[in-house]
């Protein structure tokens, strides 16, 4: 017989299970999910249309995120204008005097574009599993989210030049980090997004499964949305022109196909005519911070843009200087500005984002618009020695935006004569849009016209490669990875 | 026919319910009573049993009890809290005995915990153990239970986030464990997990503190809710400090666990106390002010600005502080408590009211608590105990600590030269020229609110059964659940008249957050007691289950535009963020444990292990394992006759559960684009495989008692390892995320700690008793699967002095810039270590006939703080020496060089916590005094009476991250400490 104790020790554990069995039936579920926002793993396994669309108009705040950060980062590398708010010194002490860094100033513009990639990635990744969409609407969903992936890369890629940039990013996060390709590489990759979108869209029916914003009014159906890409695909092919010059003839011929196929119109009423980024003081929204009212303290225009620009018959200066800075009072002495040092005087401001002469925060943004692609189409001629055809485009501007008198080239001008004309316009056309004044010089090899400002200034070159990027691939703080 | 209970189990319920108690044939009866040796009263529920037996009988309100015993001499055991046990033989012929009880002066015979429904002698312990005596914390008055539990815990560093009424306090037992884990202790009360969460204000609302959300709520020097319990209900407080003591605790007790009881009644006589508390406080120590001359004055700021300020030629110098919080406000405190019982029921029921006024205006915390604790023999064998505890805590604190808008009171201050005035004048209050924001810090005392209400009520009950209770064998089951909930307000008003709100698009704004949470929690247990023929030892094997739910939600808005007047959060122009936040937890454990205690109770071991499924981890099914492996051996008499020499050796695991969320990767809604809503996949990536963090404990130690009890010594050294620890790395910007969460590296602490008190002098009308508790403790990083960070709540900027954490290093550094290099770039060096080189506190205790002293020092060797207080007033050249040449130094460094040498500073400390003064009225004064009175007591005491330090500023314990297990010791702005003096009586009947 066995010792009493151990059988009932047993017995007794037995007993315990049972009674345990029936408490933990009064249990919880212990599959928690999270009750306090949508999950990532929930919109890869479940997609539904609902979720899928709500998920599509958080691809259009990623792509709006660090907009602004484009304009007045690579505007103060051009010396459009400077950001001069208070404690952040870096801002307007790195694009001035240099060097970037990798952690302040020059690390901007690219985490945001990359996050916004990982939602495109991740909606791209769902789009195929909602059951119920249809095989339209997912062709549609899958051609708007590769037009935005492409427009993630082209700012990200147009400040950082020879650098490149890694564009294989969807993968896990234990994986090893996508490499970077080069600058070529990254275009190549932008137009082959852009043409598999235009793709998709062409088999997208008639509508987005999703709520398209006001800023592409005009450009909100599969169909719209092509002419979009098409710009987009354009400037691609020019920007990839100027990099990798082997390409030229190719690029600009594919570039001047595809304005042909974009919303380009030609007619200057049109010019502000294309896809803009919108902003609005409702709840959750943001706004335009770069419509600042005239004792805003932030951002600054320099009187450069006033004694650089061309004068019209009468005398008067640039139509698009006028309209795109205001005057600060100037009996206002209370407060000087000065950039380390030196003062900004007089103080100007830009009014581009005005609405009726008065700052507007809900104002839009242009992603792309028509008079861009005028300049784009004459610089694609340019680039192809068609001088003739480029003079009539240049004009257009000139004459419709500027206020200026025709140009003085003709067809046998030389060919500086012609990017000189072309840069002075796509300066003033875009200012405070894009920087496009400090990219076009680096493209150009002009950086050198650039004047530093300030006294021991310099004008970088490039954005420098984010720190936490080089750190996470063991190349420490600063880095390089293609050795360009 | 024991083996009855071999067959179903509710025939066997019933059946062992019914079975009478084995009898046995050859007894006797032996009838006594217990005294206490200090005046002679009966003592009641003292314990009286055989030797070698766990069963006995209890004595009544008189102080009698039966036993039965066999024939032939016997040797009786009688115990009694708060008393040393007798050892006492009876003759064989012997039916009656009368036994003394001693006072145990160090708790040395206090039992302590080793399970769920188990306990040990404290003398048999295998680890090292704290027991605190609710009198003790209830001596002196304290806000709040853990402020009480300052300096009385070796191994424990008590520290509070500001000097605020109602400010949070955070316990540190052994060392930072964790990193980013939650870093709190366990709170148990009554077998009822107690909910000690901070719940933020929403302060940041109007300080700006910060544009981070989690940094911003840190910085609202929030109540942690253990603020809800009332100290003078409490009976006793263990903390177990070790991993092998808290491995029963499984995943929640890598901190520690505090384990409080609440008093019970005891059979006899009905006994009420009544006590009514009135005092005041004032203000402790701050940062002083400068005094300008004219040259200075122009020196710094417009001259004609200057000039307007002048009164017959001189420069005022205004006290902005003594103005601020100079009052000496009251206190008031009363309590009535009631218990008693009989031989079936036995109750102790409370009732407090309290309010603690605040040295700056309007400032104060109140708390009402209502308590009913019954105990009721149902049968025989079969007891129960109900807890029900009410609290309403409710506390206004004022705008204090970081600050980016103007709204902190004492961040402002810090901006404002003292020859501006600020006072009110002619009903207006003047917005400083020279300040901050145009913040009049009086105005803003004066107007603005930040109130917070919290209801508080907890329940528990516990049945025991003592199933079957035999010779050499014994079965019990114990079956505990409660409940917990607390639902908390807050209110924060910077109306629109504030100067500083004068300054912003829509002035004036309003907070309303509310919150509640739920902790239920449950636990069944089998205890099975054996002990052979030869009583050469005794097992003890328990089984259980352990069940825990908690819930925490809590949201809030805020309005801004607030109409004139108005304090509704619906009067503001616009709304904005909008917060809801909900978490859940679920955890189920099972666990297993054996107790011996052998040679003539000398050797004593414990081995347990617990297993473990939480819903907070990334696998929810998945089992975590915490064993414990502990030992003892006495040596009685080594060191004289009754003396007691104990070693003891103890290993165990406990573990830390992930915050709740961390293994979600969310998608960021609230926002919009185009007039409809959006998610972007959050920069946060959490770790779907998330595990919880492991400490794994070695402690060894000495316990010894000698010179007749009369000294008592408790050494320790414990050297713990957490693994696994959760930490947060930046992946590489391309991946789209800028953090990620992961388990990794390891971390170690060593902790020599002391505990001892001795007798210097014990007379019939005199009595001293000395207690001092020692802890020193080393933490170091040992490796790190991330290069080293900077945690997120540092600092702010090397040129103040941050936290970094780095392998070979203590996670508690603070670095800072030194110098710059030929290319302008910062030297960083480290500063010092945030953990102090040792803790030493000192209690002494005099009893003269009725009147008794006794005062509590505390000293703080070393140590470093963030001190950004002084930062803020030597970068404004405000500090009270600035016209030396040290104090230029400092603003230079601020001003020029950009270093934070200065501003890292030592918390080296001598403070007089307590000090108590209480005399007992001889009972002819009482009679005369109360009618129907027994007893009465007057006391006058006194809380952080006197610091002696070279800290600048408010007190070297401040936290403006709140509670935070690295990156504690940041000064800010806090709220100004406070002394406390107040006048007690007491009257018994």
């Amino acid at each position: 017989m066995m010792p009493t104790t151990l059988i009932s020790g047993a017995r007794r554990g037995a007993w315990l299970a049972l009674v345990a069995t029936g408490l933990l039936a009064g249990c919880g579920d212990f599959n928690i999910t999270d009750p306090n926002n949508p999950t990532l793993d929930d919109l890869v396994k479940n997609p539904t249309k609902a979720k899928l669309a709500v998920a599509a108009t958080g691809l259009f705040i990623g792509a709006r995120s660090d907009a602004t950060d484009v304009i007045w980062r690579y505007g103060s590398l051009g010396r459009e204008g400077a950001n001069l708010a208070g404690n952040n010194q870096p801002d307007y002490q790195e694009p001035f005097f240099g060097p970037l860094s990798t952690t302040q100033f020059g690390a901007a513009v690219w985490s945001g574009r990359y996050q916004n990639l990982r939602s495109l990635n991740t909606y791209l990744n769902a789009v195929p599993r909602a059951p119920d969409l249809s095989a339209e609407e997912r062709a549609a969903s899958i051609g708007f989210a590769r037009t935005l992936k492409a427009l993630a890369f082209l700012p990200l890629v147009a400040g950082r030049g020879a650098l490149g940039a890694p564009v294989d990013v969807d993968r896990p996060l234990k994986a090893t980090p996508a490499p970077f390709v080069s600058e070529d590489s990254v275009y190549g990759y932008i137009i082959g997004e852009l043409d598999a979108a235009r793709d998709s869209l062409a088999a997208g029916g008639s509508a987005f499964p999703f709520r398209m914003p006001p800023g592409f009014a005009g450009f909100d159906t599969p169909a719209g949305l092509i002419l979009v890409n098409r710009a987009l695909a354009a400037k691609a092919w020019v920007f990839r022109a100027t990099a990798t010059p082997s390409c030229a003839g190719t690029c600009y011929a594919n570039a001047l196909l595809a304005l042909s196929q974009s919303f380009i119109s030609g007619n200057p009423a049109d010019f502000r005519v294309g896809a803009y980024f919108d902003y609005s003081n409702k709840p959750g929204d943001i706004l335009n911070e770069l419509s600042e009212t005239l004792d805003g303290t932030t951002y600054f225009a320099f009187n450069n843009t006033i004694d650089d620009a061309q004068l019209q018959p009468g005398g008067a200066v640039d139509q698009r200087a006028l309209d795109k800075l205001a005057f600060i009072d100037s009996n206002d002495t209370t407060v000087t500005y000065t950039l380390s040092g030196f003062p900004v005087a007089p103080n100007r401001k830009f009014a581009v984002y005005f609405t009726g002469g008065q700052p507007d925060q809900n104002a839009s943004i242009p992603i792309i618009r028509d008079e861009e692609l005028v300049l784009l189409r004459a610089e694609a001629n340019i680039g192809l020695s068609n001088y003739a055809a480029a003079i009539p485009d240049l004009d257009l501007v000139r004459v419709n935006a500027g206020g200026l008198p025709a140009t003085t080239l003709t067809a046998g001008s030389p060919a500086s004569a012609f990017i000189d004309e072309l840069l002075y316009n796509r300066r003033y056309s875009l200012l405070w849009e894009q920087g496009a004044r400090w990219v076009d010089a680096r493209r150009y090899g002009r950086l050198s016209g650039i004047p530093a400002l300030v006294p021991n200034g310099a004008v970088p070159s490039r954005m420098p490669i984010p720190a936490d990027e080089c750190a996470a691939r063991k190349l420490g703080t600063s880095c390089n990875p293609l050795g360009t | 026919m024991r083996h009855r209970w071999f067959v179903p189990v509710l025939i066997l319920i019933l059946t062992l319910a019914s079975l009478p108690a084995s009898v046995h044939a050859q007894q006797r009866v032996l009838t006594g009573a217990v005294n206490r040796s200090e005046d002679g009263a009966p003592l009641s529920d003292a314990v009286v049993t055989l030797a070698g037996r766990s069963a006995g009988a209890k004595t009544d309100g008189r102080g009698r009890f039966t036993l039965v015993l066999p024939d032939g001499p016997a040797r009786i055991v009688v115990r009694a809290i708060g008393y040393k046990r007798q050892n006492v033989p009876i003759g064989a012929d012997q039916a009656e005995v009368t036994i003394t009880m001693i006072q145990d002066v160090f708790n040395l015979e206090e039992v302590v915990i080793t399970g769920q429904a188990t306990e040990m002698e404290q003398r048999n312990s295998t680890t090292s153990t704290a027991v605190v005596d609710g009198q003790d914390i209830s001596q002196v008055q304290a806000q709040s239970l853990d402020r009480a539990l300052q300096g009385r815990i070796a191994g424990a560093n008590i520290q509070t986030n500001s000097g605020a009424p109602g400010a949070g306090v955070q316990v540190q037992i052994r060392g930072p464990h964790t990193i980013i884990g939650n870093a709190e202790p366990l709170i148990v009360v009554d077998g009822v997990i107690y909910s000690n969460a901070t719940i933020p204000s929403g302060l940041s609302s109007v300080t700006g503190s910060s544009s981070n959300l989690a940094r911003a709520d840190a910085q609202d020097d929030g109540t942690n809710r253990l603020a809800d319990l009332n100290p003078n209900d409490i009976e006793s407080i263990e903390v177990l400090k070790s991993a092998a003591a808290g491995s029963i605790y499984g995943s929640k007790a890598a901190n520690g666990v505090v384990i409080i009881h609440t008093k019970r009644g005891t059979a006899g006589q009905v006994h009420a106390n009544l006590s009514q508390r009135v005092g005041f406080s004032s203000l402790l120590r701050g940062p002083g002010f400068r005094v300008f001359d004219t040259t200075q004055a122009f020196a710094l700021f417009d001259s004609n600005l200057v000039r307007s300020y002048l009164v017959n030629g001189q420069l005022p110098a205004y006290d902005h502080l003594q103005a601020l919080a100079g009052d000496k406000p009251l206190s008031y405190e009363s309590q009535l408590d009631v218990s008693g019982g009989g031989e079936k029921t036995r109750f102790f029921a409370s009732g407090s009211w309290k309010r603690d006024n605040g040295i700056i205006g309007n400032t104060g915390a109140q708390r009402q608590t209502l308590r009913a604790n019954i105990t009721q023999q149902l049968t025989r064998t079969l007891t129960m105990d109900l807890t029900t505890a009410f609290a309403r805590n409710a506390n206004d604190k004022g705008f204090t600590n970081n600050d980016n808008s103007g709204a902190s009171v004492t961040y402002a201050l810090a901006y404002i030269p003292s020859f501006l005035p600020l006072k009110r004048a002619n009903g207006i209050y003047p917005q400083p020229e020279i300040g901050y924001f145009g913040a009049n810090p009086l105005q803003t005392a004066a107007l603005a609110t930040n109130n917070e209400t919290a209801i508080r009520f907890t329940g528990g009950g516990r049945l025991s059964w003592n199933t079957w209770t035999g010779e050499r064998q014994s079965l019990r089951f114990v079956a505990a659940g409660g409940a917990d909930f607390v639902n908390q307000k807050n209110k924060i008003i910077a109306p629109p008249e504030l100067t500083f709100e004068q300054t912003l698009p829509n002035p004036g704004t309003i907070t309303l957050g509310a919150a509640d949470g739920r902790n239920l929690n449950w636990n069944l247990n089998a205890i099975h007691s054996y002990t052979p023929e030869s009583q050469g030892f005794r097992l003890t094997t328990s089984l259980g289950v352990q069940y825990e739910d908690r819930q925490l939600s809590r949201n809030r808005i805020t309005a801004t535009g607030i109409l004139p007047g108005q304090t509704s959060v619906s009067q503001g122009a616009v709304v904005s963020n909008p917060i809801e936040e909900r978490s859940s937890e679920r955890t189920l454990a099972f666990y297993a444990a054996e107790e011996a205690l052998a040679l003539s109770e000398r050797l004593s071991l414990v081995g347990s292990v617990r297993g473990e499924r939480s819903s907070v981890l990334g696998d929810p099914s998945k089992y975590w394992f915490y064993p414990r492996l502990a030992g003892a051996y006495r040596f009685p008499g080594l060191l004289g006759t009754g003396s007691e020499f104990k070693l003891r050796l103890a290993y165990g695991q406990t573990g830390n559960q992930p915050l709740f969320g961390q293994k979600f990767t969310s998608l960021v809604g609230g926002q919009t684009y185009g007039g409809g809503g959006g998610v972007t996949v959050s920069t946060i990536a959490g770790l779907a495989g998330i595990k919880p963090e492991r400490v794994k404990e070695w402690e060894g130690g000495v316990d010894a008692e000698f010179f007749g009890g009369r000294t008592s010594f408790q050494l320790t050294l414990a050297r713990n390892i957490t693994s696994d620890l959760l930490l947060s790395r930046t992946p590489s910007a391309s991946s789209g995320f800028t953090a990620e969460f992961l388990n990794g590296g390891h971390m170690r602490n060593v902790s020599l700690e002391l505990a001892a008190g001795f007798v210097p002098i014990q007379s019939r009308d005199f009595r001293w008793v000395a207690r001092t508790t020692f802890t020193h403790l080393r933490n170091t990083v040992l490796d790190l699967p991330v290069p080293g960070y900077r945690p997120s709540t540092a600092g702010f900027g090397l040129a103040f002095g941050e936290f970094f954490i780095e392998p070979g290093r203590s996670a508690t550094q603070i670095i800072g810039t030194v110098g710059y290099d030929s290319l302008g770039n910062p030297i960083t060096k480290v500063l010092g270590d945030a953990n102090p080189d040792f803790q030493l506190t000192l209690a002494n205790d005099f009893n003269w006939k009725n009147l008794s002293v006794s005062m509590l020092w505390a000293w703080q060797q070393g140590g470093v703080a963030q001190n950004q207080t002084l930062s803020l007033y030597d970068c404004n050249q405000l500090s009270p020496d600035q016209g030396t040449a040290a104090g230029q130094a400092r603003a230079n460094a601020c001003l020029q060089d950009g270093v934070a040498t200065p501003f890292v500073q030592s918390t080296t400390f001598l403070k007089l916590r307590e000090l108590s003064l209480v005399w007992s009225l001889p009972s002819r004064w009482v009679h005369r005094l109360f009618a129907g009175a027994d007893n009465a007591r007057i006391g006058l005491t006194g809380r952080n009476l006197l610091v002696f330090t070279d800290y600048f500023g408010y007190d070297p314990e401040s936290s403006n991250f709140g509670s935070q297990s690295i990156t504690r010791n940041i000064d800010l702005g806090p709220y100004p400490p406070s002394r406390n003096f107040s006048l007690n009586v007491s009257v018994g009947f």
